[in-house]
């Protein structure tokens, strides 16, 4: 069974139509990529899946329920970083891990046990007393990470997560999905750099809230070199994607 | 239920944290009480003192000379100037240089001496309603009491069986502060809880934490009510301190029972912070929240009350709006515990009528209140 199910999402806001009947699945273990150019859909069709919007039409599944389920379990399951800047700025590292905590009901030994390990993989452990708006971007987004880890999720949903974040961060991140995708979580990320996207295990390629190409990335290039010569690289296949959806 | 608990204190932890880091607050909160009780306190007086009297005395008797004596001696006029002729009135009216004008006819003290009827003339300056009813009132008592003191002459020293005489009880001096204060106490609770609480809201829709929050397993209620709770405190401890300020200042007593007032203001707080978190839901916005609820905690609290203008005088429609105002049944409570003395046997209707309209409220705002992004 998949751990995510996106089947046929439709969304519109508005006149724009933001999901038009978007599908794809995500495996226990996978790291998988959403691709696409701004306003293809990456952040509506996430948001959705995370369980913190409703589609007009389709329907998701992360671990067979509904995300918009509000029961823990459901809730508890799915972790979810925003795009934007969403944990309390004038609050410290320490309260907003600790507040986080306590919405997912974390008994006080089971708190400092994951604080202790969150804190020890994203390297803010020095950082504690330091409120979240005085964070660089890299740091910032890690305690988003660690705040979205909180709960010993299952489905991991992390929305442009290295956006603003410099390249030594960028790097650190990744490897700490990898590690959290080796032990059997199924991390959905979006994101606009070429690079990363080439890392997933498969990535779907969208645009104009409609999926036009799926696949493993390294397998997805090699098909594309053979029509067009071993120059070309895997932003070549996304532009060359995204020009013929237009 | 634990659970709900567990979130419930973290959301009002949070709100607290948010509320002490941001001096704004601190300031709006205790500032505002500090300007509004001054400005109330010492401006708006309903108080009419040393009105600027002339008086044409045309008898010179004894009698008439009394008579303006006493009406000089009482707080509630002043005499400016005595003309000789009523022609030299009209002027000095219109040049506002009096309020009032007494005229004392000739053969005041002859009539008064036969026991006959007497008429005095009080010319008065409607321009202001207000200060020329209060006036009238107390001239009328000022000629009533001549009256009382010349029949008890008459009848040899013995009192008359019957007396007519207005005692105004509570609040013997009609001070107008100790009628003012209490109801500041609902228009200041009002208004910061309004304003504050229509912010916080919008301020974490603006900031996008509302998306975090709402990847977590968090429920409706703990959000409204641990949003509402760090606020009670604070509009608590404003209430306390505009108390102090009132008794400290203008003498405003506490005669009644102090725990049925706390009762009374954490039930007034409920309904106008659940007003304010139910503005910020809809709008999400600081700027537009700010707007609306500064109107709708204002107006209401101020003119519908029975603050400043007795609800009884108001077209029915307004009587009916009234009901569900809030701040007309902590005004109510307010005044009867503060200057009446009253106790939770008394004032009980009032708290019950602020139960219902806090629980609609509060009802209405977490129903309104989607977990989700639209």
């Amino acid at each position: 069974m998949s751990a995510v199910v996106a089947d046929a999402l439709e969304r519109s806001f508005g006149e724009v139509r933001a999901l038009d009947g978007l599908s794809f699945e995500v495996a226990a273990g996978e790291l998988y990529g959403l691709v696409g150019p701004d306003g293809a859909g990456k952040t509506t069709s996430l948001r959705i899946l995370a369980g913190v919007m409703k589609p007009d039409a389709g329907a998701a599944y992360v671990l067979g329920r509904d995300p918009m389920s509000t029961d823990e379990v459901v809730r508890s399951s799915i972790g979810y970083m925003p795009q934007q800047y969403s944990l309390y700025g004038d609050l410290s590292v320490e309260e907003n891990l600790s507040f986080f905590s306590k919405m997912f009901c974390l008994d006080r030994a089971t708190y400092r046990e994951r604080r202790e390990r969150l804190l020890e993989i994203t390297r803010l452990g020095r950082f504690t007393d330091r409120r979240a708006d005085a964070l660089s971007g890299g740091m910032y987004k890690k305690l988003a990470l660690a705040c979205s880890l909180l709960s010993r999720p299952q489905v991991l949903i992390l929305d442009e997560p290295t956006n603003g974040v410099d390249p030594v961060s960028r790097r650190e991140l990744w490897a700490l999905l990898f590690e959290l995708v080796e032990e059997g979580m199924a991390v959905i990320v979006s994101t606009a750099y070429m690079d990363e996207a080439e890392r997933c295990h498969r990535v779907g390629l969208i645009h104009d809230g409609r999926l036009h190409v799926e696949g493993d990335p390294t397998a997805l290039l090699a098909d594309f070199r053979e029509g067009h010569g071993d120059d070309v690289t895997f932003e070549d296949l996304f532009l060359s994607v995204v020009r013929e959806a237009a | 239920m634990r659970r709900f608990l567990i979130r419930l204190a973290a959301l009002s932890e949070k709100e607290t944290l948010h509320m002490l880091r941001d001096p704004q607050v601190v300031y709006l909160a205790l500032g505002l009480p500090l300007v509004l009780v001054l400005l109330f306190g010492y401006a708006v007086s309903f108080d009419v003192e040393d009105v600027e009297i002339a008086v044409v005395d045309r008898d010179h008797s004894a009698e008439s000379r009394g008579f303006i004596q006493r009406l000089d001696e009482s707080d509630a006029f002043d005499i400016v100037v005595a003309l000789e002729t009523e022609a030299e009135v009209e002027p000095l009216l219109r040049r506002d240089e009096v309020k009032a004008a007494l005229v004392i006819p000739r053969g005041f003290a002859k009539s008064l001496l036969r026991g006959e009827e007497t008429r005095l003339q009080l010319m008065m300056d409607g321009a202001d309603g207000a200060t020329a009813r209060i006036a009238l009132a107390y001239a009328a008592a000022i000629g009533q009491a001549e009256t009382e003191d010349r029949m008890a002459d008459a009848i040899g020293g013995i009192e008359p069986p019957v007396q007519a005489r207005v005692r105004t009880w509570f609040n013997p001096r009609m001070e107008s502060a100790q009628f003012v204060v209490p109801g500041l106490v609902a228009v200041i609770l009002a208004v910061l809880a309004v304003l504050l609480s229509a912010l916080t809201v919008a301020r974490e829709w603006e900031r996008g934490s509302m998306e975090q929050l709402f990847a977590t397993p968090v429920d409706r209620l703990s959000v409204v009510l641990g949003k509402m709770l760090p606020y009670v405190a604070l509009g608590l401890l404003q209430f306390v301190l505009v108390l102090t300020l009132g008794a400290w200042l203008f003498d405003v007593p506490v005669r009644g029972n102090f725990v049925v007032l706390v009762v009374a203001v954490t039930l007034f707080l409920v309904c106008v912070l659940g007003q304010g978190l139910f503005i910020s839901m809809v709008t999400k916005s600081q700027q537009v929240a700010t707007q609306i609820g500064a109107v709708s905690a204002i107006l209401p609290s101020l003119i519908l009350s029975g603050f400043l203008f007795p609800i009884e005088n108001m077209p029915p429609l307004l009587q009916m709006i009234a009901r569900v105002v809030p701040a007309r049944y902590l005004i109510v409570t307010m005044r009867a515990v503060l200057l009446q003395g009253r106790g939770f046997e008394q004032v009980w209707p009032s708290l019950l009528s602020l139960v219902a309209i806090g629980a609609v409220i509060v009802g209405v705002t977490t129903m309104k209140f989607e977990r989700r992004l639209d």
